[in-house]
């Protein structure tokens, strides 16, 4: 195992340093998917504990927070300038976009929840 | 002042109308026309004391010959009549329109029989007998024997006059007063078919009574014996329409209810036969004198609410109500008993339920709907020995929660809320923030 | 129908010509005119029912749409959305909100609401009625949509004018067809053109698109789990041929979660998403994904391979046993519930047979004859290996798609008869492909040859030995040769469009409810006489009276006769079905002790003895044995036959021939010649002389027999006053 640790050491140094070199805005959409994965995992373990019952709640407050993060991490994927793939698509208007699909997330989770 | 006075008039008018059809329903559950059809008139006479107390009860009675050519039951599809006094045993046929199946109409419409036979006794009666679900003893020349009890004025000692003491136990058809003295038969015995569930033995046989004919050597054993044979049977059809068949026309007489009676071996001499105050208690129950229910104003709702819903929902807290009379032979008087029950029915009881009584003829009772959705009944089936049978049933749908329904904001579910508010709010943040930062 | 509105556009080109128009305007021109003549086409050619009878709903599951519908406009939303139903399966009832697919019905309340606005004042049946033929025409622009992101804009057109032929889908959209495919087939096929779309772009507002296209499909109709199972295997089949790309990551995973969600709010399939089996391949491949992006990420930070490969380790065993384990523990704890018969049969096609006599009961959901497929596609048949070569000669994220669509749906088609339907837009999408492409070939070649003026602005046909000959071998006689096969091609597209409009006209315009036959003298006739007997049951019985019938006529009874029934064709209660079938294939002193349990009043049977309609309560007997006998085992196959043969003469065995269904179709038949030449009693349909010709009943009487004899009512009668 040590030197799965040591690998595992090492892994997270090189991790961190090549993290450093991500611009700002990269870097706010990873906090903001952190945090709904957080969000997410917390959830999850409270429903483990008090058991399922409010099931579309428990779903939309989970949901909600997978949403989040999946959608952030597109936006992550499309406004990211090293990315060939989405040379042709402006960075506003993935914004835009974005903004349009949490809109209706949050609208459909608003429905759920009660 | 004259504005208001208006609806007030009006109001009394309405009043009036209602208090003139509450009288209406005052009336008996039977009309009082009955007809009385003999195979000879001089029946009239020599029974004159039975009609002469149906007649002090206010029936109107019609004698006419069982084979007068005009005679007919109804005319222009309405019923003339409201009973039927079938002492005509040995008719072969009737006159006019009547026949087997008409008689039998007559009582499937709701209309009630007397029915006597005696030795003499025709196919035709042996007819209406069996489809009232009584068959009579099929050897023509039977009649009921009885070496032990047999009435003792009898001198002659064929034992064929029998004193019968065997009455079945109910207040609703004999009275409520005892029938001290033995009832007097002579005539045929039958017995109660026994897939009809229907036929009641009112005056049974005693053990060690048998059928056969008086006159020849017993051949071969009786079919009927003991207390198998009934005397007298009553059957009250599911449509409430009651017959009294008797196997011995003579029971009526006038000559068997004067008389007075000894039972062989016994004792006790009484004055008089039991068979005037048999024959005037049973003809009461017949013609719905007696033991006649009716249910009126069946009423539910939700408990704290007076309107009746078109449909439940589960687990609403309902209240059902009905009012029970039963007729006493002059008026209907609020019906008395603590076992009528309710059921909440879908394929089978979910809810079955006695119903307390206020005395006053108001039954009712409370339950929950049960936590099933579907068509339910609310179903009152009250068949009593001697009464009428009452069953009621109204559909009533029950159906689930609506979406609005279920319970709101539940406190476990709390964290669920406030995570999908505070990603809401993050959104918002991080909108702000990742389009100013710079 | 191809062909002629191609030659309507070519004959508008010299005029366009001579309006000098440029080039790309032409072009846009022409195709806006043949988009609208097909779109009209495709309406048009499913209104020959209306034209053939009268503008009535067919069939027996529109029927209950129809009522919903109606219930839906008299009383609004909310009161549709939390209609509890006590007409139907009674004494059970239905949560008719809770138990449909409101997606038809809103379509139509909202269409009718739409013409009520335009002060239209069109009854609410007639929209219903059209409801599917302009579904149908919407189609072909989504087809030709989705051709066009697939290949190019003239396989777009071609597939709009299949498509808006193609039997195989028309079966489904005749004016009157009021069901749930009318509208899903648009709704499936929109998702997909979405989806590829999203793909293609890797926006995420198309995804948002594809997720509200996929919502509603999943209000429409319960095959969108044919779509919620392709996506990920598509994706999958894309991650294993190295294919991954970031823009499939956005499509998928945003399509997955907001389709998921609004698909929740569908009350019929609720917490499906999550908690059944046929929803888990989704989740899973969304789950691949995150995992999958992940390690793309770390690997693009990392830039290190030896790092990464023991990172990889690592991430990849954790992922996999908690996978294991969460799958594991959800089967065992029924928490995950397991596939339904349904999914199964589809999966193995003999599995209905022997585990659930209800589905295999259903004439459409039997195995699909090569006949069938024939009559549907037509020389599409052919033509669909054709444009899957032309698909995997140039293949793209688009042509796998469509490949995978058209392969699987044939598979589903082949299980059975009514996934046809679903197979139909992908035949078509993929059958254009080979003919525009076959056509593109031989026009070019036509071209370098001669500058002959025959254009192409994208329709034609083609056949595979001409996609060979157009491979750039100077051959002699290559120009004839061309110009021969392209007339091949338009002979062949004739016919088809000859076929297409004979099988819509004969075959598929039939409503069902009435029935037509040839007479001797080569007229028509036309037996009404389902909609007299429930014309009947409206106006001659009580209105709270129970009926009790076979399923297959619940619906039409509870529509038109206003009448409560005992089961109908939403067979959600097997139990209930099988005392039904019981009550049928029991004596009749058995029988009315069910029926009294259920209080029914009157007994509806169906009946073609005397006119030959062979679809009728006794060719369905078997099934209600079996049914019945699946739930009660008293009820057995083997009593009702004779030497494993079924039949209704003399020799049919004694319970055939005297349980309640026998007795209730052939009450008074003995006496009945219904053929010349043949004794009393003579079935047409079976073809024999009835074995049991004295019938009488007991607890039952005749109380209606329609004109032609097709369905008979009899009453119960009330136990015996005296005994």
């Amino acid at each position: 195992m040590p030197k799965a640790a040591g690998d595992a050491k090492l892994l997270i140094q090189s991790l961190s340093k090549a993290y450093a070199a991500t611009p700002t805005n990269l870097k706010i959409i990873d906090l903001y998917v952190v945090f709904a994965v957080a969000t997410a995992v917390v959830q999850v373990v409270y429903m483990g504990v008090v058991g399922s019952f409010p099931f579309n709640s428990f779903l939309s407050g989970v949901l909600s927070c997978i949403g989040t993060a999946v959608l952030a991490v597109c936006l992550r994927i499309q406004v990211n300038k090293d990315n060939k793939e989405f040379k042709d698509l402006a960075p506003e208007r993935a914004f835009a976009d974005f903004v349009l699909c949490n809109l209706v997330l949050h609208l459909v989770i608003m429905n759920f929840l009660g | 002042m004259a504005a208001p006075r208006l609806p007030v008039l009006f109001l009394l008018l309405a009043l009036l109308v209602v208090a003139c059809r509450g009288e209406a329903s005052g009336e008996g559950p039977r009309g009082r026309k009955v007809l009385v059809l003999v195979d000879d008139l001089a029946v009239r006479s020599s029974h004159s004391a039975f009609f002469g107390s149906l007649q002090a009860r206010g029936l109107d009675l019609e004698f006419r010959l069982a084979d007068d050519p005009k005679l007919s039951l109804h005319r222009y599809g309405q019923y003339l009549y409201d009973g039927l006094v079938l002492f005509a045993p040995s008719t072969p046929r009737f006159g006019g329109s009547v026949d087997q199946n008409a008689v039998l109409e007559f009582i499937d419409a709701g209309h009630d029989m007397i029915l006597a036979a005696d030795s003499s006794a025709s196919d035709l009666i042996r007819g209406i007998a069996t489809e009232c679900g009584v068959d009579f003893d099929e050897d023509p020349e039977a009649m009921v024997i009885d070496h032990i009890n047999y009435a003792s004025t009898e001198v002659e000692g064929d034992h064929t006059l029998i004193a019968g003491d065997d009455l079945i136990e109910s207040d609703v058809i004999l009275g409520s007063k005892k029938i001290d003295a033995p009832v007097l038969f002579r005539g045929i015995g039958h017995a109660a078919n026994p897939s009809n569930s229907l036929v009641l033995k009112v005056l049974s046989a005693s053990p060690s009574a048998y059928s056969a004919n008086p006159k020849t050597k017993l051949a071969s054993p009786p079919s009927l014996t003991g207390s198998a044979i009934s005397l007298v049977s009553v059957m009250q059809a599911r449509n409430n329409a009651r017959v009294l068949i008797s196997g011995s026309l003579d029971l009526f007489s006038n000559r068997f209810l004067k008389s007075s009676v000894k039972k062989a071996g016994s004792k006790l001499s009484h004055e008089k036969a039991g068979n005037e105050q048999f024959v005037t208690e049973t003809s009461k129950w017949v013609f719905h004198e007696r033991g006649h229910l009716k249910a009126v104003n069946v009423k539910h709702h939700k408990i704290g609410e007076t309107n009746e819903p078109s449909m439940y929902r589960i687990n609403d807290d309902l209240e059902y109500s009905v009012e029970i009379y039963e007729w006493s032979g002059t008026s209907w008087k609020p019906y008395v008993a603590d076992d009528v029950q309710v059921q909440f029915y879908m394929m089978s009881p979910y809810v079955l339920k006695n119903m307390s009584t206020d005395k006053k003829g108001v039954y009712s009772s409370s339950f929950k709907v049960p936590d099933v959705y579907g068509v339910f009944q609310f179903k009152v089936e009250y068949q009593k020995l001697g009464y009428t049978g009452l069953s009621l049933a109204k559909q009533i749908p029950v159906r689930p929660y609506r979406h609005n329904e279920y319970e709101r904001f539940i406190t476990s579910a709390y964290p669920y809320y406030a995570a999908s508010f505070s990603t809401m709010g993050a959104f918002f943040i991080f909108s702000i923030a990742y389009l100013y930062h710079k | 129908m191809a062909a002629a509105s191609a030659a309507t556009t070519s004959a508008l080109e010299p005029l366009l010509r001579s309006l000098r128009l440029k080039t790309k305007q032409q072009e846009l021109l022409l195709r806006v005119s043949a988009l609208a003549l097909i779109y009209v086409l495709a309406f048009a050619v499913r209104l020959f029912s209306v034209l053939r009878y009268e503008s009535m709903i067919h069939e027996f599951d529109p029927y209950f749409n129809y009522r919903t519908t109606l219930y839906l406009t008299e009383h609004g939303y909310g009161e549709f959305w939390n209609w509890f139903d006590s007409e139907s399966w009674y004494p059970l009832g239905r949560v008719v909100g809770g138990t449909l697919f409101p997606g038809l019905m809103v379509t139509a309340a909202l269409l009718h609401r739409l013409l009520h606005a335009l002060s239209l004042a069109v009854h609410i049946r007639e929209v219903c009625v059209l409801t599917a033929p302009f579904f149908a025409a919407n189609t072909t622009l989504v087809a030709y949509a989705f051709g066009r992101e697939i290949w190019d804009s003239g396989a777009g057109l071609v597939a709009a004018a299949l498509i808006a032929v193609c039997p195989g889908y028309i079966s489904r959209s005749v004016a009157g067809s009021y069901d749930n495919e009318g509208v899903a087939i648009f709704a499936l096929l929109l998702t997909f053109y979405l989806f590829v779309r999203a793909v293609n772009t890797g926006s995420l507002a198309w995804a948002l698109a594809s997720a509200f296209g996929y919502f509603y499909m999943v209000s429409a109709w319960g095959g969108y789990v044919f779509i919620i199972n392709l996506l990920p295997l598509y994706v999958l089949v894309l991650l294993v041929t190295g294919r991954y790309s970031q823009r499939l990551y956005v499509a998928y995973n945003c399509m997955y979660i907001l389709g998921m969600l609004l698909g929740m709010q569908i009350r019929f399939v609720g917490f499906q998403h999550v908690q059944s089996g046929e929803h888990m391949a989704a989740m899973g491949v969304f789950f691949l994904l995150q995992v999958f992006f992940f390690l793309d990420w770390v690997k693009y930070m990392l830039n290190d391979v030896k790092l990464f490969k023991s990172f990889l380790r690592i991430t990849l065993t954790c992922v996999i046993t908690v996978g294991t384990l969460a799958l594991g523990i959800g089967t065992a704890s029924g928490y995950i519930s397991p596939w339904t018969g349904r999914f199964y049969s589809l999966l193995d096609p003999t599995y209905a047979k022997d585990h659930i006599p209800i589905i295999a009961s259903v004439s459409e959901h039997q195995p699909t004859a090569w006949s069938s497929f024939m009559f549907d596609f037509h020389i599409l048949l052919f033509l669909f290996p054709a444009g899957l070569y032309f698909c995997f000669k140039r293949l793209s994220d688009a042509t796998i798609f469509i490949v995978m669509y058209g392969l699987t749906s044939m598979y589903f088609a082949g299980v059975m008869v009514r996934l046809i339907l679903v197979a139909a837009p992908a035949v078509c999408l993929i059958s254009a492909i080979a003919v525009s492409a076959t056509m593109k070939n031989l026009t070019t070649l036509i071209r370098t040859k001669s500058k002959s003026p025959q254009t192409t602005s994208g329709k034609a046909t083609g056949s595979k030995a001409a996609a060979k000959g157009a491979v750039d071998q100077p051959l002699p006689f290559q120009h004839n040769v061309a110009i021969a096969l392209l007339l091949g091609a338009f002979y062949l597209l004739s016919r088809y469009a000859i076929h297409c409009t004979w099988v819509t006209s004969e075959a598929y315009s039939s409503p069902s409810i009435v029935l037509s036959a040839r007479g001797h003298n080569g007229g028509r006739v036309i037996f009404d006489d389902y909609r007299e007997a429930y014309y009947w049951l409206r106006q001659n019985t009580p209105t709270d009276a129970k009926i009790m019938s076979w399923w297959d006529y619940g619906y039409q009874i509870t529509a038109m006769g206003n009448r409560t029934v005992i089961v109908d064709n939403n067979t959600w209660n097997n139990t209930h079905i099988a005392t039904v079938g019981r009550a049928m294939s029991s004596y009749e002193d058995e029988a009315y002790e069910i029926m009294q349990s259920l209080d029914v009043n009157y007994v509806l049977v169906v009946f073609g003895g005397v006119t030959g309609y062979s679809s009728d309560d006794i060719n369905k007997f078997l099934w209600m044995v079996r049914i019945g006998g699946g739930v009660f085992p008293v009820i057995k196959e083997p009593d009702y036959l004779v030497n494993g043969e079924y039949r209704v003469d003399k020799g049919a065995s004694h319970k055939m021939l005297n349980c309640l269904m026998y007795k209730l179709c052939y009450y008074r038949f003995g006496e009945l010649t219904t053929e010349y030449g043949k004794p009393p009693g003579y079935d047409r349909v079976r073809g024999v002389e009835i074995g049991n010709k004295d019938v009488k009943l007991e607890y039952l009487e005749e109380a209606f027999t329609t004109s032609n004899w097709i369905v008979r009512i009899y009453k119960v009668k009330p136990p015996k006053n005296r005994s």
